[in-house]
This record gives structure tokens, C-alpha cells and sequence, in this order.
């Protein structure tokens, strides 16, 4: 850990390298006209070829007296096929104790696989089918941020833009929501040196978006400086409630709503959150949360950028 | 730990130094996008963030009635898309456009600009 500050500027020098040549345009998850951005908190709707790295975030924890905790992940994900990707992902975490130990090390890794069940151009729909597989015993077990047994987490996924309203509420047609759901099972019930049972997790989430590119090319070009018309603002809000086998332990929903926006580049994009607990159980005060993520697809548009198997091939005809 | 943050530093070094490409986004239409003209206009010209692919882009305006006012294929430059537009009247007009970025990338939109009143 001594060493820690050199590898940090490290990491600073690659984000600085990474961000220099990237310049203004957009990107990646497009259904018809819309463009949904992948969000910070929870999955945007599609497969897609990205890199988030890294997202950061600080925040204090429900406990008493709370306790203060960084997390800094990154997460790659990759099209297998046109519809069917991967992602890895990793956090670490420290979590300072007022008056006891500082907590650190590297959760389990988790893995993502997802299908694109639909993409509708026309009504500007998404949905996505996933499984998450938190691997038990890859991560810092000792200091209780990893855990000896993994969790598999069925998950669906949505997005829909509000594209179709009429023109007489087109102030509105910007606006869109994205969502997931997932059912996150344990692959133990019960740890019996702790006498704790693993309850399952409902795993709710939704983002409600206002494009402002969309406001720009699709309803009214009201001239604002170049960088308003790449923003957009987003609030997100993600729930867990233990819905079985939670005999013992607190039957209680936690989460957070994180109001902030996004800034959209060519090949890239900024997001800033706040992190706002739903209660006392959830955290204490407000937190931050900020992701640099990277359009591999944009990036590496022949190569990494294309799906493993069956890439896009340039079309044979004008779309019109 | 320092190996994983050694090897992030050097894939964000190595993704720094390409080159930048991307989708093809509406940058700017004359007539402006969601715009009032006083006077029906000749020309459609669209303006997008990446260079076209001109035999896979195409543009569409229709009036309030669905009748296509455009001359058909349009003129291609660079970023830029241009098609002529039949004389017509006040009214609602509606553009749709698909475009391929010189990358391969697709996009497409729509939007609508009016002739006349307010």
C-alpha cells in the first residue's frame, strides 16, 4: 500500500492520455434516433463494446457511527455477437472505521452476460436480458468485502424514449427512462460460523433521462453553446429488498437516488452524481459518484470495436 | 494490486493515442431543426460530426400530407448533405435521414420545420 501514490499518478497519467484527442459527436447505444447513455449506477439496455474506467465514488455507510467508503471500479464489456456480450468488472473498496480498522482490498469479480432481446428503432425500445454471476472467494474475504460464496443474479433490462409523443408536447419527446430488475440468488443460504442466513435480493433500478442532443436534432435547435447540447441530465435510483431467507437479519429496502448528468463525446463520456441514501439503513449524508467511460465500438470501429463473431458488414443498399 | 493498476494505466495510455471516430450525429440543419422559415426553401442541407459514406446516406422531407417534396438523391460533401426541395407551400415539413460514418456507423433521425406562419 506504501507504493500506492505512484501507481495512482500512473493511473491519472493513462486518463490524461486517454482524454486529449478525444473531440465532439456521439456514440454507441442508439435505438432509431435515441441515444441512451450508458448510467452510471445501473446498465444502460444494450450490448455494446465499452470500457468504464474508472468510476469513482464516495460515500458513507449506514452504520453507527458511519463509516467512510471509496470504491473505484472499471468494467469492460464486449459484443460476442451482434446481440450477445460479456462484461468483467472489478471494485475496489476502502472503508475507514471512525476509531477502528481501515477496511480494503478488491470485492469478487463479477461477470455479465447479456442478450439483446429487442431493439425497435421505430418506438425507440430496448430490452435486454442478463445474468450477473458475483464470483465467491475472488475478492478481499478477510476484510468482509469479498465473500466465500457467489451470487447469480437474473436481470432485465429496459429502455424507452419518449420520441413518439406529439409534437404538441415535444418539450417532452427529449425525455427517456431506462430500467432493471433482477433476482439476486445466494449460492449458500447459511454461513454457520456466523450463524447468518444470505437472504435473496430483489434488485430494482430505473433512470429517468432528458437528452438534450435529442432536444437539439430531433425536436427544436435552440442554439446553446456547444456544450449544453451534449449533456444530459439523469436521475437514477437503485433498490435492494430481501424478499426470502432472511430470517435474522433486518427485513428492510435500501438504496440510493442519484441526481446528476452526463456529457456526451465522440468516443466518450463523463458522468457526475450525487449518491442520496432512501434512509438511514442505506448511508449517511450525500456521496458522490463519477464514471469515465470509453465507446470501444467508436474507438476501434473495425476492430475490437466489432463483434467477435458475425460483424457488422457495410450494407448493401442506401436506407432509404 | 499495482499490476492491475499498471495494466489499466497502459490500456488507457494505448486507447488515448487512437485516432477519434464515431457515429454520425446531426450537427446542425438549414433549415434549423424545429425552425419557422418565411418562405419555402429551395435546399435541405444537413450538417453532421463525421463524414459520410454518400452512397449509403439518403434524406427524405415529406409535407403535411405525406408527399415527398425532396428531389430525390441527395448531394454529398464530406459532413454535409444537400437535397433540393420542390416548390411548395406554408405547412409542416418533416425530414427523416439515414447516414453511414465513414466508420460504418449508422444513425439515423427525423425532425420537422415549418413554412410560414408565426
Amino acid at each position: 500500500m506504501s507504493r500506492f501514490p505512484a501507481y495512482a499518478c500512473a493511473l491519472a497519467i493513462g486518463l490524461l492520455s486517454a482524454s486529449l484527442p478525444l473531440s465532439g459527436a456521439f456514440a454507441h447505444c442508439f435505438v432509431g434516433p435515441r441515444f441512451f447513455p450508458a448510467t452510471l449506477v445501473i446498465d444502460d439496455p444494450c450490448v455494446a463494446d465499452e470500457l468504464s474506467l474508472p468510476t469513482v465514488s464516495w460515500s458513507k455507510t449506514g452504520d453507527v457511527p458511519p463509516a467512510s467508503e471509496w470504491d473505484i471500479s472499471g468494467e469492460l464489456s464486449k459484443r460476442i455477437t451482434e446481440d450477445f456480450g460479456i462484461s468483467i468488472g472489478e471494485t475496489w473498496s476502502q472503508i475507514r472505521q471512525p476509531g477502528g480498522p481501515t477496511l480494503a482490498g478488491f470485492a469478487d469479480l463479477e461477470t455479465t452476460f447479456q442478450y439483446q432481446l429487442l431493439k425497435d428503432p421505430s418506438h425507440e425500445t430496448a430490452m435486454l436480458l442478463g445474468l450477473i454471476v458475483d464470483w465467491g472467494n475472488t475478492g478481499a474475504t478477510n476484510a468482509g468485502i469479498g465473500t466465500p460464496y457467489s451470487f447469480l443474479t437474473p436481470t432485465y433490462y429496459f429502455g424507452q424514449g419518449f420520441g413518439q409523443l406529439s409534437d404538441d408536447v415535444g418539450w417532452a419527446r427529449p425525455f427517456a427512462i431506462t430500467g432493471q430488475i433482477g433476482y439476486q440468488i445466494p449460492t449458500t443460504s447459511y454461513v454457520l460460523s456466523q450463524n447468518l442466513n444470505i437472504p435473496q435480493v430483489l434488485v430494482y433500478a430505473a433512470s429517468l433521462q432528458y437528452s438534450m442532443p435529442y432536444l437539439k436534432s430531433e425536436v427544436k435547435d435552440f442554439q446553446l453553446p456547444d456544450f449544453f447540447n451534449h449533456l444530459i441530465p439523469i436521475v437514477e435510483a437503485q433498490l435492494f429488498t430481501p424478499v426470502a431467507n432472511n430470517l435474522g437479519n433486518p427485513s428492510i429496502t435500501t438504496g440510493t437516488v442519484n441526481p446528476g448528468v452526463i456529457y456526451i463525446g465522440s468516443t466518450y463520456q463523463i458522468g457526475l452524481e450525487a449518491i442520496i441514501p432512501v434512509n438511514s439503513a442505506s448511508g449517511s449524508g450525500v456521496g458522490v459518484l463519477g464514471q469515465l467511460h470509453l465507446y470501444l465500438d467508436d474507438m476501434f470501429p473495425k476492430t475490437f470495436g466489432q463483434p467477435l463473431i458475425g460483424a457488422t458488414s457495410t450494407p448493401s443498399k442506401a436506407p432509404l | 494490486m499495482r499490476t492491475r493498476i499498471l495494466v489499466l494505466s497502459l490500456l488507457l495510455a494505448t486507447l488515448g493515442t487512437t485516432a477519434a471516430h464515431a457515429h454520425a450525429f446531426l450537427d446542425h440543419a438549414s433549415p434549423l431543426v424545429g425552425g419557422t422559415v418565411a418562405t419555402a426553401p429551395h435546399e435541405l442541407a444537413l450538417t453532421f460530426t463525421q463524414n459520410l459514406e454518400a452512397a449509403f446516406s439518403s434524406v427524405e422531407v415529406t409535407d403535411a400530407k405525406g408527399v415527398r417534396v425532396d428531389q430525390g438523391k441527395p448531394q454529398i460533401s464530406g459532413n454535409t448533405m444537400r437535397v433540393g426541395l420542390k416548390a411548395s407551400g406554408p405547412g409542416r415539413y418533416r425530414v427523416h435521414w439515414h447516414v453511414l460514418s465513414v466508420d460504418t456507423h449508422k444513425t439515423e433521425g427525423n425532425f420537422s420545420f415549418t413554412v410560414g406562419g408565426p
